[in-house]
């Protein structure tokens, strides 16, 4: 099997994260929103990975820093979920463009 | 306590200095405290205690007792000062005189360095004889005068006195007036012993402030507040021109102290340039001008005279105004002869001033004011022409008779209930006959009358002008001049006692007018006496052998000495006797006689009338001159800062923006701030997705750029 090389992993990582951008930026669900979010974080971890295997300086960095960002993406979705949850006890709804009360 | 005050006699005058300053803080704590206990007198029982023991709502009797109790018990040591001084001057050396009369003490030390040491600046007092008898002539007037005032001040012993001139009802200032009377004669006395040049300074301030605080004292009347402006604002000018020359003499000399400053001139000269000392010169007698109230600087006095009479007979006639004249005797080393020459023309044109404004003034202390104004010409004119002698006597006889004229004048105006105007008054002879007789000897003194006591000093000036001029002829104006205004001065002095005393009374005021009481009777009879005698020398007839003059003598600095030419022949004296009869045979025929009318003279000379009537139009021209352009330059600078708007609109200009002026500067910054906030409040909507956006446009902006300068560039 012939090696994909870098290029591939990283054009995937972009695409994922265009996804994700405009997922953040279109829907007005705030699960759909973090869902977006996800999609973020985990192209940037596509991109970890790929370089922990091809680039031989990052072989160590890449991983740890993708664990790292698992890790995040954990605790941002319980957080996250935490408040959409709130959100909704006190509007019924988990559309963020309600949420305008403070809005100068 | 005791024998520190023993240990050298000069304590004496330490005591006596400090005397009425402890008076004026005793007082000044009792109002302070009863002011703090004011608002709980209801609640709180100490409070209230406190409060009604300090007079309650009625000013503080006691306070003015003590006042004067504290001024009085300052005379006596003064005059028992006096006393000793004279005696140890006969029977020590002047060394040993030296030593038993002045102290000095460090009070704080400037400019110490790694190479030299710090020079201190020192409290002292040093006595002798020009100071032991003024410090006698302050204190003994004073006294007459505080215990004037118990009588003079009654009015404001009540709980509400009302204003008659300001239309105000407001409390008595009994103990006020007394309080402010206390500082100004401390600030006075420690004038006069200090040893230095600082010292004198700071009383020489703290007199100005006391006097601002009195001619000020009715300060509802708008006319009184402006005239403690005048006052106050004037003197900062001599003063301006005084620290000057303290700083050159400071940074020459190294030290304020006289004895020290005079040592060294005597012994090596001036150590600075001769131009930097005739600025020293000047500069100190600057001070002495706006204080002595000298042309060009002697506007503020007159207007002076809005403050109660007792102030005007304290202040502006015995005591203050002396301040200049004690000074440039007492810095007299410092005085090139051409700074002296200055000297004397200054006099020469204050004396000639005052005395023609004074022969058409109406108001009786306006008056007695020029004539103040005219008389320390006299004394500057004679320190001028080197009669350091006769300046300062005349001085000394002037205190006593001016504030004998001037409580007379006081007891008129109480006498005819506050009328102050001359045509008003007449025939107050029979109905106050002991103040009519007792200014009458105080005219008969500032006229020049023999053997009264301003006939000896006035005869010892003229005498010495005409010495000087003799020696000097292109100053013949300096012997002119005194000797024609010593006639002008006989017949402003007897057409004020003509007017006020005699004929027939020419309004209702003086028409019921009453005799003062007692309070204010015996100090005029008191001041009468010294008024006549101080002069007196044997033989009685030889004015240049009047003790006085032989005692100030004896204080008279080194440098002096052979500066005042004498004319021996008497040709002075009778000239001046001459010119005052001429001056009072004048005032005879037109206010008792009637022969001529005054009127009639009015009409003839208009222009003259009016040019004098106006004071010669210095008010005027300073208001141009000076007051004018100030304001102007005040209008323009608000211009500049603020769009000048009615204060209707003031509301809108500062919502306006205008980039004109300091102020629109200022409104821009702030409505600009405020405008650009309200436009980007805008861009805060609260949809995640547009932040989003933005975040996303501007990333790739940001990309872009680099990628473009990477690539590009």
């Amino acid at each position: 099997m012939t090696e994909l090389g870098l290029t591939p992993y990283l054009c995937l990582g972009a695409f994922l994260f265009c996804c994700g951008l405009l997922c953040i930026a279109t829907k007005r669900n705030a699960i759909g929103i973090l869902m977006g979010v996800e999609l973020v974080l985990n192209a940037a971890n596509v991109n970890f990975v790929a370089c922990a295997r091809y680039v031989p300086q990052f072989a160590l960095e890449g991983q740890v820093f993708a664990l790292l960002v698992i890790v995040l993406a954990a605790g941002e979705a319980a957080v996250a979920l935490a408040i959409i949850l709130n959100f909704y006890n006190n509007h019924s709804t988990v559309d963020v463009d309600k949420a305008d009360e403070l809005k100068g | 306590m005791l024998s520190w005050l023993l240990a050298t006699p000069g304590r004496l005058y330490v005591v006596a200095t400090l005397l009425p300053l402890a008076v004026f803080a005793l007082l000044l704590i009792g109002g302070g405290v009863r002011a703090v206990c004011r608002p709980y007198r209801e609640t709180h029982g100490f409070a209230r205690f406190c409060y009604f023991f300090l007079g309650g709502h009625k000013p503080l009797k006691s306070g003015a007792y003590l006042a004067t109790a504290g001024i009085a018990a300052s005379a006596v040591l003064a005059v028992i000062g006096l006393v000793r001084f004279l005696d140890d001057s006969h029977a020590l050396s002047p060394i040993e005189v030296e030593h038993r009369w002045a102290e000095r003490t460090s009070w704080a030390e400037v400019g110490a360095t790694e190479s030299g040491p710090a020079i201190a600046l020192d409290l002292g007092y040093r006595i002798d004889h020009l100071t032991a008898l003024l410090f006698a002539m302050v204190a003994c007037v004073s006294t007459m005068i505080f215990v004037f005032s118990l009588g003079y001040m009654h009015d404001e012993m009540e709980e509400t006195h009302e204003d008659h001139e300001a239309h105000v009802k407001r409390p008595g200032r009994y103990g006020r007036f007394f309080l402010f009377l206390s500082l100004f004669c401390f600030s006075m006395l420690n004038l006069l012993i200090a040893d230095n040049l600082f010292q004198v300074f700071i009383s020489w301030e703290l007199v100005g402030v006391c006097s601002f605080f009195l001619i000020g004292f009715y300060h509802e009347r708008r006319s009184a507040g402006l005239a403690a402006n005048k006052a106050f604002i004037v003197n900062r000018i001599g003063d301006a021109g005084f620290m000057i020359g303290l700083a050159i003499i400071w940074t020459y000399f190294g030290t304020f102290n006289f004895q020290e400053i005079f040592t060294k001139l005597a012994s090596d000269g001036p150590p600075m340039p001769a131009y930097l000392f005739a600025i020293a010169g000047i500069g100190v007698f600057l001070g002495c001008v706006g204080k002595s109230a000298q042309f060009p600087l002697h506007t503020w006095l007159p207007d002076a005279m809005e403050g109660p009479t007792p102030v005007s007979a304290l202040i502006h006639a015995a005591t203050m105004v002396a301040a200049g004249v004690y000074l440039v005797g007492r810095c007299y080393p410092l005085f090139s002869p051409d700074v002296r020459l200055l000297i004397a023309y200054t006099g020469m044109i204050t004396l000639f001033l005052g005395a023609t404004i004074a022969l058409v003034q109406t108001d009786i202390k306006r008056v007695l004011a020029y004539s103040t104004v005219s008389q320390l010409g006299f004394m500057m004119l004679a320190l001028g022409i080197g009669g350091w002698v006769a300046g300062l006597m005349h001085l000394l006889t002037h205190a006593f008779f001016k504030a004998l004229l001037f409580l007379g004048s006081g007891s008129v105006i109480l006498g005819c209930h506050h009328e102050q105007d001359l045509r008003k008054m007449g025939g107050l002879r029979r109905k106050m006959p002991i103040t009519a007789f007792t200014m009458l000897v105080g005219v008969l003194a500032i006229a020049g009358t023999p053997f009264f006591s301003g006939w000896y000093s006035k005869d010892l000036i003229l005498s010495n002008a005409m010495g000087f001029a003799l020696h000097d002829n292109q100053h013949m104006a300096l012997f002119i001049v005194p000797l024609f205004t010593a006639g002008l001065t006989a017949f402003y002095m007897f057409r004020l006692w003509f007017l006020a005393f005699t004929g027939q009374p020419r309004d209702h005021a003086s028409e019921h007018a009453h005799e003062s009481p007692l309070t204010m009777i015996v100090p005029l009879m008191i001041l009468a006496v010294p008024s006549i005698i101080v002069a007196w020398g044997w033989p009685l007839w030889d004015p240049h052998s009047s003790s006085l003059a032989h005692l100030l003598e004896h204080a008279k600095p080194g440098m002096a000495n052979g500066l005042d030419r004498e004319d021996e022949t008497h040709l002075a004296g009778w000239l001046a006797l001459a010119a005052a009869a001429l001056g009072v045979t004048t005032a005879v025929f037109i206010y008792v006689l009637k022969k001529v009318d005054p009127a009639s003279i009015q009409a003839k000379a208009g222009a003259l009338y009016g040019f004098l009537k106006e004071k010669w139009y210095f008010d005027e021209v300073y208001d141009a001159m000076f007051v004018r352009p100030t304001i102007a330059l005040g209008f323009c600078s608000a211009r500049f800062d603020k769009k000048s708007t009615p204060a209707a609109q003031a509301e809108v200009a500062d919502r306006t923006m205008n980039v004109t002026s300091l102020d629109g500067v200022l409104n821009v910054l702030g409505l600009g701030t405020l405008a650009i906030g309200g436009k980007l409040r805008v861009t805060q909507s609260g949809y995640i997705r547009r932040y989003v956006t933005v975040l996303m446009v501007a990333t790739l902006a940001f990309v872009a750029v680099f990628v473009a300068v990477y690539f590009v560039g």
